[in-house]
């Protein structure tokens, strides 16, 4: 344990505390509390699934090579704006639906799209 | 502060009706991004007269948008050729110090598109909608670009559209290599089409009022620009405005073959399935730089908002709908 109150722990804290005070709050502050609370939960589930590192992955395993996630994104961006890179070519779009699969798995886990591609 | 605005509104009205006015108040309903809307409670002589106002956010209207007087403009213009508007009531002008707006009458129904895709009561309207849908689109892209003339709609060939919304995504500076892959593909079908129709821009579930007899007006005209009318319909097949209800393509309510065959029953041109797949993919990548939009109001500090922020999440929707759209032709 590198801390007695570690970041999980804290997300825990600040959503409870949320939920003691959303039923006095009306209209508006009620609604961003609610979409503070999910904004909470995405936090919460970035740090325990990383998906920054399957994203990574899956843009290197279709580059050929490792660099950090921003030099890939940059790197595939440039290449399909050049028209090195088109739709067409093979292993892109499985590529992409593995990297966006696993970013949707923590923005929106229930979302429907997420299963129908994992069917 | 609200008397005086009720007072300069009720002078308007005086104005634009030669009737006899009393506004009694106005009530902010919904501040959007680039629109506020409120409700007016107004006596014409002497009777109700339940009216909306609505006026440009914070005075100014956003590039890409229309004027409100040209909004109004087109909404009446629309309502000539039988598409179910609010009638336009009276166009603010300068001299009102009240900003940019027009008032319009209230419509009855419900706006709320959760709602009135779930509920009940809205079974039968839910059931006439995607007719309804069809019918009122082919009459607006009937309209002869002439009768526009006067309106400062934005236009271009199709190719310029897609230039601008790319570079708009780069504007962000963020890179998506989904978004890029999306206007690669797009690149390589949108053509180059001259302007044909008045397109409303913005025609989705949550623009409708819609009552137990199915679309009672459709709102939000501001999007309104000169291009393809098939657009239209595209935007109305994305995703999000199907709030949920992702097995129903048309706007949560409906299915595709049944909106292009009334589509072109009432006048429309033949829908070609793989241009209107085109417009699915041009209108969720759309959607997607909308997403950016919010995103960056916030992370640049111009309109922080956990509402904004948490959209901006919601570019990995975007990005896996398109994968979607992109792998296996629909979503």
């Amino acid at each position: 344990m590198t801390e007695q109150v570690e970041a999980t722990a804290l997300i825990d804290a600040v959503a409870a505390f949320l939920g003691e005070i959303s039923p006095a709050l009306e209209g508006r502050q009620a609604f961003h509390a609610k979409v503070a609370a999910n904004a909470l939960a995405i936090v919460a589930r970035e740090l325990a699934q990383r998906p920054q590192a399957a994203e990574a992955a899956a843009l290197a395993g279709f580059l050929g090579h490792n660099a950090g996630l921003d030099a890939l994104r940059a790197e595939l961006c440039g290449r399909l704006r050049r028209g090195q890179v088109t739709p067409e070519t093979p292993g892109l779009v499985e590529a992409l639906t593995a990297a966006v699969a696993a970013k949707v798995a923590v923005d929106n886990p229930r979302y429907a799209t997420l299963a129908r591609i994992n069917a | 502060m609200d008397s005086d605005r009720c007072a300069r509104l009720t002078a308007i009205l005086a104005r634009a009706t030669g009737r006899e006015i009393a506004v009694a108040s106005i009530v902010a309903l919904s501040g959007g991004a680039s629109s506020a809307t409120f409700a007016v409670e107004a006596l014409r002589d002497g009777q109700p007269w339940p009216l909306i106002l609505q006026t440009a956010a914070a005075g100014a209207v956003p590039e890409g948008s229309l004027s409100k007087a040209d909004q109004a403009a087109l909404q009446m213009l629309g309502g000539r050729h039988g598409v179910p508007v609010a009638a336009v009531v009276a166009v603010l002008e300068a001299g009102d110090d009240l900003g940019q707006g027009f008032v319009m009458e209230r419509v009855a129904g419900e706006a709320l598109a959760p709602r009135w895709l779930r509920a009940p009561d809205f079974a039968a309207a839910r059931q006439k909608l995607t007719g309804q849908c069809a019918a009122v689109l082919a009459r607006l892209h009937a309209i002869p670009l002439s009768e526009a003339a006067g309106l400062a709609l934005p236009t271009g060939r199709v190719d310029t559209a897609r230039e601008r919304m790319f570079a708009h995504y780069r504007s962000f500076k963020v890179d998506s290599p989904v978004f890029d892959l999306a206007f690669a593909w797009l690149a390589e079908r949108c053509g180059d089409a001259e302007p044909s129709a008045i397109v409303h821009g913005d025609f989705r579930s949550g623009n409708f009022l819609v009552d137990s007899d199915g679309l009672a007006a459709v709102l939000d005209w501001e999007l309104a620009h000169l291009g393809e009318g098939a657009e239209d319909l595209g935007w109305l097949c994305v995703n999000a405005w199907r709030f949920g209800i992702w097995q129903k393509p048309v706007g949560g309510f409906g299915e595709r073959a049944e909106l292009y065959d009334a589509y072109a029953a009432a006048g429309g041109a033949r829908v070609d399935k793989a241009r209107a797949h085109m417009w699915e993919v041009w209108g969720t990548l759309r959607w997607g730089l909308a997403c950016l939009q919010l995103g960056d109001d916030h992370v640049t500090g111009r309109i922080p908002s956990v509402e904004r922020a948490a959209i901006g999440r919601r570019v990995s929707e975007v990005e896996l709908d398109l994968l979607h759209l992109i792998r296996f032709g629909d979503i």
